[in-house]
Parts: C-alpha cells; structure tokens; sequence
C-alpha cells in the first residue's frame, strides 16, 4: 500500500485547479484501488483522501467526477465504509441535493451509492434522517415516479433505495402517509418492464410496507387497492371462466392471450410472500379470498417451474383454502408460539429447504441429462463493484 | 368644501321640500290600487329583474347598470362587476347567462390575471353544469395556463376529464397539481376515482377483445365444420362463373365461405336463425320448405343436419295445416325438390336421407345462409303443372 508520504503527495493533485490530465491520473489510480476489498480498507482510514475525492465529484471535467463517483460506488458497497462516507465525510446532503435537480448527469451513480449506503439498518436511519431533512419521502417517490425527470439519468436504483428505507418503521409510515398519494403512485411499476431493477425495487418497497398488519386492511381498501398490482405480474394468459373472471378485480379481468408473467423468479417470490402476509389478518384472508386468488395461483402453480417459488405458491394456496384460525388467533402476525414449538418449526423449516434443494437438484440432473452434453452457459450478474 | 355644501343645499332643499306637507298632500303617492305594481318598478323592491332592461320603463335600473357597465371605469373594475353578475346569475343556475357575463368580463381583456383566471374557472364551471364538458376543459385549461396550481381550476379540469372518459390525462392533472396541494381531499379523492375509472375500462376494452376473439374463433370453426363435409355455400352477391368443374368449384366455395358472416348475418336479421355447430359437432341450420301450390312456408330454425326430412314432415303434417284446405298434404305422399339455379334443374330427394346426405350433393348451394326445399302432393294437378317444362332430377 501506499505510505504516508505517497498519499499526501496524491491528495495534492486531488484539488479542482490541477491539471485535469493529472487529476485523472490521480482519480483513475483511487479507482483501481477502489476496486478490490483490500484498495477499501486502506482508503477507510483516510477519511481527508475521501473527502477530497468527494469534493472532485462536482468537477468540471465529467471524467473525472464520473470516477469519483464509481469510488464511492465501490466503497459504499463495503459495509465496514458505510460510517466513514456518511459521518466523516458526510455525502449525504450533497448526494440528495445532486438527486433533486433534474439537469444532474451522474444521478443513476447517485441512486446506486445511496441504494448502497442504505442496505444496513444502521446507516440507513441516517439515510433516512437526511432524506427528511432535505426532500422527503414524498418526492424521493415523485422524482422516481416522474417519466423523465432526469432526461440523463434512469433513476431506476430508486427502486432499491426504497425497498432498503422501508425496512425502518419510520420510513413505513411515511410511505403509507393516508392523507397523501406516495404508496399508490408506485403500484404501478410492478408491472413496468423496463427495468427489473426498478421492478423488483418497488415489489421489495409493497413487501416492506406489508409487515405492518395495521395498514392492511387500508392498503386492501380502494384508498390503495394493493392487491391487483401483486397479482397482475403473477397472471397469464390462461383463459378463465367467466364466471371466475368477474370474480376478480378488474385489473385482472380478461387478461389478453399474449400475457406475461413476471420473468425474475426472485421477483415473483417477493409478490407470494407479499400476498401471503396480507393473509395475516382476517379481513385480509376474507379478501383474497373474496377476490377470487385462488385461480390465478391454481394457473400460476401449474406454469412455475422454480420450485423454491412453487413452494412459495403452495403456501399462500394453504391458507386461502385452509380452515380459518380458531377465535384469538386470527391474527398470524400476533399469535405467540412457544418456545418449543418455535425451536420445531424452525427445524421443519431448515427440512424443507433442504428437501427442495434436494429436488432441485435432482431436476437439474434430470435436465442435464436431457441436455446430453450441450453446453451449459451460466451467466453472472454482480451489482455494486465497478471498475 | 364644494361637495359638501351642494349637499348642505339639497339637505336644506329637502327640507323645505318636506315642509309642505304640512299644509299640503302629496300628490305623486301611490294610489292605493296600484302601490303594489309600482313598487315592484323600484330596483330595491322587485322580486325578479326584467329580462330585457328597457330604459324607458325601468329608467332606474338602466341607471343602475349604466353604472356598473361603464365604460369609463377601469377594464379590471368593469371585469370584476361582470363576473359578480355572473356569480349571480350562476347562484340561480341560469348557466346561459353567467355564461355570457364571464365571457363579456373576460373581454375586457383587463391585466388583473386572478379576475381572468376567475372568470375562466367560473365559466368552466357554468359550461361543466350545462354539460358541455369540451368547453369547460378549455377553459379550466386556460386558467391552468395562467395559473398552474390553481386548485379549482384543476379540479374542474380533471372532472372534465373523467366525463370525457379520458382518465390518464384527469390522474396527470391531479398528480400535477398535487405537488402544489399534497394534501387536498378534493384532489385525492378525484385521482382514486379516475383511476378506477380508468382501470374499468381497460377491463372493458379486454373484455370486448376476449368476446370478438371467442366470436371469431367460433365462426371459424363453423366455417371449418362446414367446409369439412363438403357443403357449399352460394354467395348471394357474386354472380357465380359460368361452367364451373369440380375445381373451380371448390375455389367458389371456399369465396363463398369467407362470405357466410354475411349470409348468415342477413338470414339471421330476417328469421332470427343462423347455421350454429352443438357441442356433439353436429350443424343445425335454418331451413326452408316452400309450399308454391299455396304459397304457403315453413321455417325450421335449427334442422339437425343428422335428422331425415320425413321426420320433420311428420310432425308438420301430423295435423292438417290450416291452409290445406283439400287435406291434400300426408307425410307420405310428398315429393321432395331442391332447386339447383344455376342450371335451372329440381333435384328430387328421397325424403328418407338426412339433411346432411342433401347438402353434401354436388349440385347442393346454400344460398343467403339457409337451405331450402319445394315440396309437392304427388300426383296433384299442381305438381304436374309446376313440374312441366323444367328439368328434372329424379331419385
């Protein structure tokens, strides 16, 4: 690594008058550093080298602001960074403010830092704290929801960002404010195909806010109508009854023969387990079931070929054909479990990873065999590290 | 002061004026017949204004609103008086003519924008209750342009919006002035309806796709039904070639099938029945006898092309037909014709065959989506005449 000595003379070219082809040479050098676990835990101790790279994100030369900014994506993807970035050389307010105006160029770099920094509880209140202080949770979503609103800049690491700031209750309730429209204007966006980024984004966000069994009934009531944004990207294009159609929300209703289904299976297992924790509460359960689920998770269980999601699928079908709960344990969320029966259930539940594991793979032989040698091509997709 | 001593004067005029009385009466009173009538003439005491203000019977009010409507005024204080008419006249819901007062005020073109953005939400609301929404829209427009947030405005906009069932362009209007007005019930309220709408009728539109699809899919396999047992259907509109072999034939028939939604519609439009295919894969078609000696007809609506013709006929004569009135017409003693019209030929048929061994002959046309038979008393005068000089296909 580099001495003392070395990085006072690097951080000497890191001001905005150097020359910018030396400056880049500086910023270009930090961002290899950057790149590797070692490179993030020697910058981590210098809090004025991070300061300095910071300040050259609002250079003049694009270049080099751009790289600064893939150094705080690469560092903000190590948790140990999270205090430093935030506390000693406090990116916060700057990063929001950048976000706001609709003319930034490296906002989408903005969202992922800040989608980053906001994964760990811990950092993430602070993240939230800021947000408040500067924007809100309401315009964090109507910048997110405005088409356009950055013409440089997607924006769609939003998604995430919400996703992680919902996990703090205090975000929730901001998110599920009732004498405002924040949650209902990113129902729709479980459909959007762009980007499965945003997609599964806004799905983590509907997920979150679902913990709160308070909000269910209202989030099941026409103020929000959650329940056909969740099961729209679990329907196809299976033709139903008509009498089953008209049982269903309108949304749902006569779906065209071209229909889609959610592509990420990680995704579609969020929307089950989304759905099955409305089935927590009775008018929750009383509702799905009203509003005819059931055959569209009959038609979704016989297309699923995941089974981790098939799983997930048979789950929620329990409950919706299930006998209701005796008196005083109709709400799940709320019913107390012994400690033995706790330690059981968790142990059944470590089994029945195991067992489809086992399964899958068994059907990963299975089709193996039917691929008789062909090549397999697997493909790796890795978030956050840049280079 | 020069005012204030001319009113000294008219005060000390007025009572000098006053101080006749005393020793005279005044003559200019209200008769006790009449008191009630000229009352109603003074401004502060009519109960309905005139329609017409005419200077000559109402002076005072022509004075009043020679007033109001003065041109002299400022155009800001002329627009505000027309748009509190306006106001007034849309208090008693006469919505033609705060109508006309707003658009009067608004041509006073005056620089005071929150009177024109008034006038322009307030004539939008009067166009909205008369129901000419497109009129409304561009005016709460108009008064969106000058003022974006502007809530009323918004408000009846996007309720516009939702009468002309356009309802993303409503939840835009509202989403866009929700960022002024986070909180606002009204506008809350009307993007959750809008949306609801909106939804509903995205279902409908699916909907009605899902029922042409099902209809379509229907008729094609009605036309594959037919195809498959080799019936040919005769289009009605196209004069059919002239020596016709076996393949042109088929290339006439395979026209005239693409041609049957328009048959079957039109037969369907005159009795009511159309060719349908059962859930066995059987065709039941509208069929037709033709009883020329009476000129007398019966329909059967759905003729299960498996069932004979002698099955129908014994039910149909079964009783004696009211216009039978020789009791001529037994389930036995008919003879049974198709025509064929081309080459101008009957084609006599055993009344045992089904209908479908009939329509599967190769000179059998169903013509305007329904076959239809001639049937004869054998043996009758009629039958020989009728028969005589035509060409005849015997069994």
């Amino acid at each position: 690594m580099l001495s003392d000595s070395e990085v006072a003379e690097l951080l000497s070219f890191l001001t905005p008058a150097t020359r910018p082809d030396v400056k880049g040479q500086a910023t270009g050098y930090f961002l290899g550093l950057s790149g590797n676990r070692d490179g993030c835990h020697f910058l981590r101790s210098k809090p004025d080298l991070l300061a300095a790279l910071f300040a050259l994100t609002s250079d003049p030369s694009i270049a080099v602001a751009k790289d600064c900014y893939h150094i705080l994506i690469n560092l903000s993807a190590d948790e140990t960074l999270h205090q430093v970035l935030v506390a000693d050389v406090n990116v916060l307010p700057v990063l929001f403010k950048n976000l706001v105006d609709p003319e930034y160029q490296l906002s989408d770099q903005i969202c992922t830092i800040l989608s980053n920094l906001s994964r760990h509880q811990k950092t993430c209140k602070t993240v939230f704290k800021v947000l408040q202080e500067e924007l809100g949770v309401a315009q964090l979503v109507e910048i997110f929801c405005t088409e356009g609103y950055n013409k440089m800049a997607k924006l769609h690491y939003l998604g995430p960002l919400l996703s992680n700031l919902t996990q703090l209750p205090e975000a929730r309730s901001r998110m599920m404010d009732k004498d405002r429209c924040v949650l209902q204007r990113l129902l729709a966006f479980t459909q959007y195909q762009t980007s499965a980024v945003r997609r599964g984004g806004v799905i983590g966000t509907l997920h979150n806010c679902c913990f709160d069994h308070v909000h269910h009934e209202w989030l099941l009531s026409d103020a929000v109508d959650i329940l056909p944004f969740l099961l729209l990207p679990l329907a196809g294009p299976e033709e139903l009854t008509e009498e089953e159609n008209d049982g269903l929300p309108v949304d749902l209703q006569y779906l065209p023969e071209d229909k889609k289904r959610e592509d990420d299976p990680d995704i579609r297992k969020m929307l089950l387990e989304t759905l099955l924790l409305l089935t927590a509460t009775k008018t929750g359960r009383q509702t799905l079931k009203d509003k005819n689920v059931y055959p569209i998770m009959r038609e979704f269980h016989n297309w699923e070929k995941d089974i981790h999601v098939r799983a997930a699928c048979e789950k929620l079908v329990q409950v919706l054909i299930g006998d209701e709960p005796e008196q005083g344990m109709e709400n799940l969320m709320e019913v107390e479990i012994p400690e033995d029966m706790e330690k059981k259930l968790t142990e059944a539940d470590v089994r029945e990873e195991q067992e489809l594991e086992r399964e899958e793979e068994q059907m990963r032989e299975e089709e193996e065999n039917k691929k008789n040698g062909d090549q397999a091509c697997v493909g790796v997709s890795a978030h956050g590290a840049v280079e | 002061m020069a005012s204030s001593e001319a009113q000294y004067e008219s005060d000390d005029g007025m009572d000098a004026f006053m101080d006749k009385f005393k020793t005279q009466r005044y003559k200019n009173a209200f008769s006790e017949n009449n008191w009630e009538e000229e009352f109603d003439k003074i401004p502060m005491f009519m109960k309905t204004a005139p329609e017409e203000i005419d200077p000559k019977t109402h002076p005072e009010l022509a004075c009043i609103q020679a007033i109001i409507h003065d041109e002299d005024r400022p155009p800001e204080e002329q627009a505000k008086s027309l748009k509190d008419e306006g106001n007034a006249f849309f208090k008693e819901k006469d919505y033609q003519k705060a109508i006309l007062c707003y658009t009067a005020g608004l041509k006073k073109n005056c620089r005071d924008q929150e009177i024109n953005t008034v006038l322009l939400t307030n004539r939008a609301a009067a166009h909205f209750h008369l129901g000419n929404m497109r009129s409304a829209l561009n005016d709460a427009a108009a008064a969106r342009k000058i003022k974006p947030d502007h809530l009323k405005a918004v408000i009846r906009g996007a309720q516009c919006f939702i009468e002309l069932r356009t309802f993303a362009e409503a939840i835009q209007w509202c989403d866009e002035a929700l960022k002024a007005h986070p909180t606002d019930k009204k506008l809350l309220e009307l993007r959750a309806a809008a949306d609801k709408h909106k939804r509903a009728a995205e279902r409908d539109a699916r909907k009605a796709k899902a029922k042409e699809r099902k209809v379509h899919s229907e008729k094609e396999a009605l036309l594959a039904a037919i195809k498959d047992r080799g019936v040919k259907l005769l289009e009605s509109v196209k004069p059919r070639q002239q020596g016709s072999d076996s393949e042109e034939e088929d290339e006439d028939s395979s026209a005239a099938i693409s041609q049957l939604s328009l048959d079957g519609i039109s037969s369907k439009e005159v009795t009511g029945a159309q060719v349908f295919l059962d859930e066995q894969g059987s065709l039941h078609w509208p069929v037709l006898f033709l009883y020329p000696e009476h000129q007398q007809s019966d329909f059967i609506s759905a003729f299960c092309e498996n069932t004979c013709f002698i099955d129908h006929l014994a039910v149909m004569f079964g009783e004696v037909a009211p216009w039978d009135t020789d009791r001529k017409y037994h389930p036995q003693n008919l003879l049974l014709y198709f025509e064929d019209e081309q080459m101008e030929t009957l084609y006599q048929i055993n009344s045992d065959a089904s209908l479908l061994k009939v329509l599967q002959h190769k000179r059998f046309f169903v013509k305007a989506g329904s076959p239809s038979f001639i049937i004869l008393v054998k043996g009758s005068p009629f039958c020989t005449q009728f028969l005589i000089g035509k060409k005849i296909h015997g069994l």
